[in-house]
């Protein structure tokens, strides 16, 4: 099991993306398609016959030479790494990428790349912001739809309903899966650690959905025998890290600090639906309609129908954390502005909290090892 | 010898718009008394008033509010009170400043505001407008409705982006006939979308004035203190009365040949918000070279209205989602926006652009580096780059970008010397 | 015989320069350097008047006076002001031809400017909010390491194992510094990364304009043997450096101020301001 986790941490720290290259040889004409987070529907783009890739920047293994020129101060790294992933050539095995409406950063970050990269199918995807409406589904069955043809004419052939619901019944197992091994990490924390189930959860964004989720069955049956002890840690709920990621180190740390990260939103666009997305039907539409009605909270999707603070008070309660810490990557809008509801959310509930503030690139620890030590110990000898 | 020129325009329209501005809070004092009209809280980005006016309703519009907080040197206070509550040194000090007002229960006029009677949120390219309002509607208690935009991810906004639209704001209608208990009056409706169409024809004749050399006005600075009655008064007769008065008076400058300066010397496009917080003295620092506004896209915010886009009363719903969708800066892509400022350049016949990075808010900013370097390496277009924020006053280093905006205009002077010595174009 | 001067008022350091003019071409004659200190009046005529005692020359001879740096406004004597990116521009092509780049490192910021044929500004690019970059960075760096700001750069070149730091926050940095001394960390690995880091975020800042050989530096950190040698690295070349790299504005204002001298000819940046009471 600990060679799984390395392998996954391999690929997934891997700037080369030569896990992409290796499919696109052994699959000659086919296509990879590179998506920036939060949520994009992987089943379509496999529905195409094509390989869909979470890209999350380039963390902290590509020094930043010549996004700076292109983006100013007070932009966070990840839309920097990823201009300079692109500006070095680091996305030469993806033949499209995709954006969405997560924030102004993202949406301009789409834009300049197409710019710089006229040849390359770079696509911006308008996901809805008013789920309320009784227009709204019909709307992103159009956004799919035109997804689709743009698909089609880059792949040179025609996707049948029969494909996507094909794509979506294997999607909808990965993410059984997923909700499994997070069910098992609230259960039995002491016997995955956080850094381990974060990697095995991200290698889904870089491997054919089908090899990730033999890997997730086989890890899931080894853990049923795992054994371990367990520590005097507190249960931390993790927030606010859904878009920039923090470096592994930083999850291990936290770790090693006395939690247990029960629950977390690193892996949000893979954990994005509450159930199963229906395979009867209009697939199109079932996927349309699963995002605006089965959809986890989010800080980039506005749905007032049931405020964010409410679904962070019941995943609080769900995984049955002790605290919450707010991981923020740095200059991050939409998790900045929700941390104020958010906190007062908490302040109401009586949840102790920590804000931390992160970015892809840290090398040196000390600071926050003090700060999460510090506050650990607040809440053990309290 | 130069002298410090008196560089703002103050004629009779100046005056005229202040009074339509206050007039304007005076009926939302009135309505916060409980004696007015319905009011609705919108944002400026691609704003549809028009559809208010079928419900007699006044616009609310925050970002009014924190500019005019900014220019009275008032905004740092409500934003300390909101960094208390919790907000980040990153996020938009728009929203810190508002906020602050609420949590202080000051106005930036001293008159009340009311509680809205909706909180309209029309998101149109800025993903911040969506907290903003969430914010407001959790601290008042008034209701919220989300206009989905969509962003303009195509060249033309397709027939489902279009459908989509019309459907939220026949959605919104329902809502406020709801929340108001009066029905929706579609013929003022469409007299608002025929007053907006006319108003739009007048604003577009003054924006192509400064194609003149000289620019009879400056279009960034005089134009922002214009675009008040623009968003109030739009689909208004008032709003028509204003915008043909000032038409008026600025064409007359026109054909005086009156320019913002004794001798206009340098034309330039500004993209970006203006540093609110030191409006004068950013002003000032232009002056100081007889460097004139042109054309600017901040100014477009609420319609992009120069290309000859019209609201069509024949089509009310459809033009007005139009107009939400692909009309305005703030919801067209990165690229078109590149696009408008290069046609600036060359129909309004500018010498530079002047990019203002503003900290808070990513929808202008972020990649402005691109955008310098499309105009500055690629099209060979003089550009200046300067930063500081819209409404924190922390963040204007008056010293540096005073620097930089010598050094630019330095520059430019060498180059028009050399150019004039060597007989030709550098 | 024609001779002019330029007046460089830094916020820490008053740089002043005389230049002759004849027959046979332009001459730097002399130079002085003094710590501005509290007044920048005094600051500017104490290195204007050591200028003239070193090259011989009553200030009665001298013919113009350009000022230029942040406290140009504040030259009882000057004639006109030039900002320092004008004058590094120009200064730079003068002193070392072929420049079409300079990078110029001061004590308060860092600026990268894009040089014409004729030593005009094509395009710059400032750092002038923050310390990355800048003399002020290292300095920091060199007292939290207990070495004077003059070893630090030969001390950087004898590392064999440079550390990575990552942040270029100068209050951020020390802590990386501690850190790394606390693990043991030898002083010259851990100052060639700091140096590295700079050159790094330097050259990142200077891609905003065409960066074309020939690279020239200026500004005090040319000095600087260690960051001269990372910038070589980052960049991929040799940098062009003037002895009078330190001076260059001073130069390049003395220039602009020889050219006020020819009256047949009409040159940028003739205007006599006033002196600017408050926030400079």
């Amino acid at each position: 099991m600990e060679r799984t986790f390395d392998k996954c941490r391999t690929v997934v720290e891997d700037i080369q993306f030569s896990s992409v290259r290796a499919w696109k040889e052994a699959h000659p004409g086919r296509r990879a398609i590179g998506y920036f987070p939060v949520y994009v529907p992987c089943e379509l783009i496999h529905a195409a016959g094509m390989l869909p890739v979470g890209l999350a920047g380039a963390g902290d293994r590509l020094d930043i030479q010549h996004a700076d020129a292109r983006f100013g101060s007070f932009i966070c790294s990840i839309v920097k790494t990823t201009t300079e992933l692109a500006m070095t050539g680091h996305l030469e095995p993806f033949d499209g990428l995709l954006f969405s409406s997560i924030c102004d950063s993202a949406r301009n970050l789409c834009f300049v790349l197409k710019r710089n990269h006229p040849q390359t199918y770079i696509d911006f995807l308008h996901l809805p912001q008013n789920p309320s409406s009784p227009a709204t589904v019909e709307f992103l069955s159009d956004e799919y739809r035109r997804l689709l043809a743009e698909l089609e004419r880059l792949g040179g052939s025609k996707i049948s309903d029969e494909a996507i619901r094909n794509s979506i019944s294997l999607y909808n197992q990965n993410r059984s899966l997923i909700r499994q091994l997070y069910a098992f990490r609230r259960q039995s924390p002491h016997l995955l650690a956080a850094s381990e189930s974060y990697v095995l959860v991200r290698a889904g964004n870089f491997l054919p959905v089908e090899e990730h989720t033999a890997m997730l069955q086989t890890v899931l049956a080894q853990l049923a025998t795992r054994q371990g002890k367990r520590r005097d840690s507190i249960r931390v709920l993790i927030e606010g890290s859904f878009c920039e990621q923090p470096p592994l180190e930083l999850i291990r740390l936290l770790e090693n600090a006395g939690c247990y990260i029960v629950d977390d939103d690193f892996a949000l666009g893979q954990n994005w639906f509450t159930e199963d997305v229906d395979t009867t039907g209009d697939p199109v539409r079932a996927l349309s309609d699963a995002y605006i009605n089965r959809s986890v909270y989010s800080s980039v999707r506005h749905d007032f129908r049931k405020p964010r603070w409410m679904g962070l008070a019941d995943k609080i309660h769900r995984s049955s954390a002790d605290a919450v810490i707010f991981l923020i990557a740095k200059f991050c809008e939409p998790a900045y502005f929700d941390y104020v509801p958010f906190k007062q959310k908490l302040e109401e509930l009586g949840v102790p909290h920590l804000l931390m503030e992160f970015e892809e690139k840290l090398f040196t620890f000390d600071r926050i090892r003090t700060e999460a030590e510090t506050f650990v110990e607040s809440l053990i000898f309290d | 010898m130069p002298q410090t020129v008196k560089s703002e325009y103050r004629g009779n329209i100046h005056q005229q718009q202040k009074d339509l501005m206050l007039e304007w809070y005076g009926r939302l004092a009135q309505a916060a008394e409980g004696g007015g009209p319905p009011s609705v809280s919108m944002m400026i980005s691609g704003n549809c008033v028009e559809l208010l006016e079928g419900f007699g309703a006044e616009p609310i519009y925050p970002e009014i509010n924190a500019l005019q907080l900014a220019i009275r040197h008032q905004s740092l206070e409500p934003i300390l009170l909101a960094e208390d509550m919790g907000y980040a040194a990153d996020n938009c000090a728009y929203v810190k400043a508002d906020i602050g007002c609420y949590l202080k229960g000051i106005t930036p006029t001293g008159s009340k505001l009311p509680t809205p009677t909706l909180i309209l949120c029309n998101f149109v390219g800025c993903n911040t407008y969506l907290k903003w309002f969430e914010h407001v509607a959790k601290l008042t208690g008034a209701p919220l409705y989300v206009i989905d935009v969509p962003f303009m991810r195509a060249d033309e906004p397709s027939q489902s982006d279009l459908k989509y639209v019309v459907a939220q704001l026949k959605e919104a209608v329902q809502k406020l006939e709801t929340l108001t208990g009066r029905k929706f009056d579609y013929e003022r409706f469409r007299d608002a979308v025929r007053c907006s169409a006319e108003v739009e024809e007048l604003w577009s004749q003054i924006k192509h004035l400064s194609r003149s050399t000289p620019a009879p006005f400056d279009a960034y600075f005089d134009a922002i203190t214009l675009m008040g009655p623009l968003y109030v008064y739009r689909g208004r007769q008032e709003g028509v009365e204003f915008f043909q008065a000032a038409l008026d008076e600025l064409r007359a400058k026109r054909d005086a040949k009156q320019g913002v300066y004794a001798q206009e010397k340098y034309r330039l496009v500004f993209e970006g918000p203006p540093p609110y917080p030191y409006f004068r003295t950013f002003r000032d620092m232009f002056a100081k070279w007889s460097a004139v506004a042109v054309a600017s896209t901040y100014s477009t915010v609420g319609g992009l209205w120069e290309f000859g886009f019209r609201h069509d009363p024949d089509h009310p719903f459809e033009s007005v989602a139009r107009h939400m969708i692909a009309e305005n800066v703030t919801n067209r892509n990165y690229l078109q926006r590149y696009a408008q400022i290069k046609r600036y350049v060359e129909e309004w016949n500018a010498d530079g652009v002047i990019i203002h990075f503003v900290k808070s808010c990513r929808l202008f900013s972020c990649g402005q580096g691109d955008m310098r370097d499309y105009f500055s390496k690629q099209l060979k277009v003089p550009t200046l780059y300067v930063e500081s924020d819209l409404e924190d006053p922390r963040y204007f280093a008056e010293a540096q970008t005073r620097n930089r905006i010598d050094a630019f205009f330095e520059a430019m002077e060498h180059s028009k010397l050399t150019a004039a010595r060597t007989g030709g174009v550098q | 015989m024609k001779t002019a001067a330029g007046v460089d008022v830094g916020s820490t350091q008053t740089k002043a320069v005389l230049i002759t003019e004849n027959g046979e071409g332009r001459v730097v004659v002399s130079r002085a350097l003094v710590d501005t200190g509290a007044n920048v009046r005094k600051a500017a005529e104490r290195a204007f008047d050591r200028c003239c005692q070193d090259a011989g020359i009553a200030a009665s001879e001298v013919g113009f006076v350009v000022g230029t740096g942040y406290g140009r406004y504040n030259i009882s004597f000057g004639h006109a002001q030039m900002t320092e990116i004008s004058c590094h521009a120009r200064g730079a092509q003068f002193l070392c031809p072929g420049t079409r780049t300079v990078i110029d490192m001061g004590g308060q910021d860092s600026k990268a400017i894009s040089v014409g044929e004729h030593g005009e500004v094509l395009d710059f690019v400032m750092n002038d909010k923050c310390a990355a970059g800048t003399g002020r960075f290292l300095a920091n760096a060199a007292e939290v390491m207990g070495i004077t700001l003059d070893d630090i750069g030969p001390l950087s070149l004898a590392a064999t194992r440079p550390v990575k730091i990552a942040t270029v926050c100068t209050v951020f940095v020390e802590s990386d510094i501690l850190s790394y001394l606390a693990q043991g960390k030898k002083a010259e690995d851990i100052l060639a990364g700091v140096h590295m880091a700079i050159a790094k975020r330097t050259m990142s800042l200077a891609r905003r304009v065409n960066i074309e050989p020939e690279i020239t530096m200026t500004g005090g950190v040319a000095r600087n043997q260690g960051m001269v040698r990372a910038l070589e690295e980052v960049v991929g070349r040799e940098l062009k450096i003037s002895p009078d790299a330190q001076y260059m504005g001073a130069v390049g204002a003395a220039l602009f101020a020889l050219e006020k001298l020819d009256e047949s000819f009409e040159s940028a940046g003739w205007r006599k301001e006033h002196a600017v009471s408050s926030g400079n």
